[in-house]
């Protein structure tokens, strides 16, 4: 270690000290003339603490501490405190800290034209980023989303699916929402699915819809909303078990929230197995558009259920959904790049984000009282469960679950919220699927 | 003038597209919801008089799944079954037998096995 320390040193040291020595190549070795020679030492000495000088200044120049603007420290500062969120609250750490690092990597400053930055063509981070503006992930973790979800609650209850059509309001009344507030039609189509709270779908529609290359019909290119519905949708998830909550305390009366649902009956795995194929025949017959988010989901389902595949299940659910999330979101977390993210448009974005969040909540938390209107005996359905019809897989259903046992320790509602929740990530796909139908 | 006609023109679009995207959201997951409640026990009634034995007759294969058998009875049983099988390491036969090797000896270093047989 030392002899390499040592040589170091000496060959630093002869770089530093080459013009000193005369062995530039710009100093002209011919000169003989001595009573010249005096002068040209000087010239050579004052080149040398220029040249020196000039390079510190562009070395300083090249750094982030020259090109660091308001916005990036601000940028930074929010990655820190998603990070900060994902560990000690532990919001959907898997989520956060990948794009809390990915804020950071993505602001800090840096000389454009080096092939560095998220939006530089031919850049490494660029390179990933494809595979979020050409919407490859979220077909890839609705595979893996799949071949993780038990779709039985939903097949012993099939009227709960009715829940996560409900919670859908959320994304139409945010499009319409967006509209009013100025947005084009595609731009607010890709606003409103923040409502679905799903990320993935999000992340995929915006990337049809929203993604800065479009025309519109009166020829102005459509803006590049990406980054900033993906941050919203995804830090709006994380924060289900805060959103949440008030919302059923406030819709749901103390009686309500203590009904008990019959246990669900179990399911056959005939039954099961019949599931995904259907559900793909009839989702995506209805909603061609949303082939690559369902046929994914239900292929992966598939892969689980058939009882032969469970290698491939296996990697679908565990390693491949793993490589996405992470390539998603750092990816996602470097484009709040912030002289592209930090506008009026992505703050208008995350209000926009909260409402929808509430509406969505709000018409599943409805529509399940309102079904319990035509429900008698022991068919009542706990409305709590309705809140879980926004599609935050799990944990919208473990919010359900916590807060039936606030109001009764012995009302264990998780199995029961898991078929609307599952049934609106099916809901949100459709949706999705629609909107890119009637403006993609 | 031609901003505002446009602008007003998008709103009234967006309404159109609200009400039949929740329509279509509405009527896509209804389908599947009637489909799962009606169709698939039919589905399943008929596969289940296709396969049936020869000595079992018709009226004896019922359309409705048995609703009082719960996911939480097969939980119970799944979790009996789990446990059973996991305690029966507890109750293994203790009897050690010591079978003899088949082969005793073992030439490997012996200098005078080497002579007496060529290897």
């Amino acid at each position: 270690m030392k002899k390499v320390l040592l040589i170091f040193g000496v060959i630093s040291l002869l770089v530093f000290i080459r013009p000193a020595l005369g062995l530039n190549k710009d100093i002209n070795p011919n000169n003989t003339i001595t009573s010249v020679q005096a002068d040209q030492v000087n010239q050579v000495e004052e080149g040398v603490y220029d040249g020196a000088f000039k390079g510190i200044k562009q070395f300083y120049n090249y750094t982030g501490f020259a090109n660091a603007s308001a916005g990036n420290l601000i940028m930074i500062l929010i990655g820190i405190i998603f990070i900060y969120l994902g560990i000690k609250f532990d919001y959907e750490p898997l989520l956060l800290i990948p794009i809390g690092a990915g804020v950071i990597i993505g602001n800090v400053p840096f000389v454009a034209g080096n092939q560095t930055g998220i939006y530089e063509a031919g850049s490494v981070l660029n390179y990933l980023y494809f595979g979020v503006v050409k919407g490859i992930y979220p077909p890839l973790i609705f595979l893996g989303i799949g071949a993780m979800t038990d779709f039985s609650s939903l097949i012993a209850n099939p009227k709960l699916m009715l829940l996560g059509a409900a919670a859908q309001i959320g994304v139409f009344a945010t499009f319409l929402g967006a509209l009013y507030l100025g947005f084009n039609l595609p731009e607010a189509g890709a606003i409103g699915i923040i409502g679905g709270a799903d990320g993935p779908t999000a992340i995929f529609l915006s990337s049809k819809l929203a993604n800065g290359i479009n025309l519109l019909a009166d020829g102005t290119v459509v803006k590049n909303l990406i980054g900033p519905i993906a941050i919203a949708a995804y830090s709006y998830m994380a924060l289900v078990p805060v959103i949440q909550p008030p919302l059923m305390r406030l819709l749901i009366s103390k009686e309500d929230r203590k009904i008990k649902m019959k246990p669900p009956r179990a399911v056959s795995q005939k039954e099961k197995m019949i599931f995904p194929i259907v559900a793909l025949l009839l989702t995506t017959f209805i909603s061609p558009s949303a082939l690559p988010l369902l046929g994914m989901l239900f292929f992966g389902n598939l892969l689980k259920e058939s009882g032969r595949t469970e290698r491939l299940a296996d990697t679908a659910r565990t390693k491949l959904i793993d490589i996405v999330t992470i390539l998603l979101g750092v990816t996602v977390g470097a484009s709040t790049q912030a002289d592209i993210f930090i506008t009026k448009d992505s703050l208008m974005i995350f209000g926009l984000g909260a409402i929808s969040f509430v509406i969505a909540t709000m018409g599943g938390l409805f529509f399940a009282k309102f079904m319990n209107l035509f429900l008698k005996g022991d068919d009542k359905i706990n409305p709590l469960i309705g809140a879980a019809g926004v599609s935050a897989v799990p944990d919208s259903a473990r919010v359900v679950h916590h807060e039936g046992l606030k109001s009764d320790p012995t009302n264990y509602l998780l199995m029961h919220a898991m078929a609307p929740n599952v049934s609106g990530v099916i809901g949100s796909a459709i949706a999705a699927g629609i909107i890119l139908s009637f403006l993609g | 003038m031609s901003h505002m006609l446009l602008y007003i023109d998008q709103i009234s679009e967006g309404y159109i597209i609200l009400i039949t995207g929740l329509l279509i959201v509405f009527s896509a997951l209804l389908t599947l919801a009637v489909f799962f409640k009606f169709g698939l026990p039919v589905l399943l009634y008929i596969y289940k008089v296709i396969t049936k034995r020869k000595d079992k007759k018709i009226k004896d294969i019922s359309i409705e799944a048995d609703e009082s058998f719960t996911g939480e009875v097969a939980a119970a049983i799944s979790a009996a079954i789990h446990l059973y099988l996991h305690e029966q390491h507890d109750n293994e036969n203790a009897i050690l037998t010591i079978k003899q090797a088949r082969k005793l000896y073992s030439p490997w270093s012996s200098k005078i096995y080497g002579t007496h047989n060529r290897l």
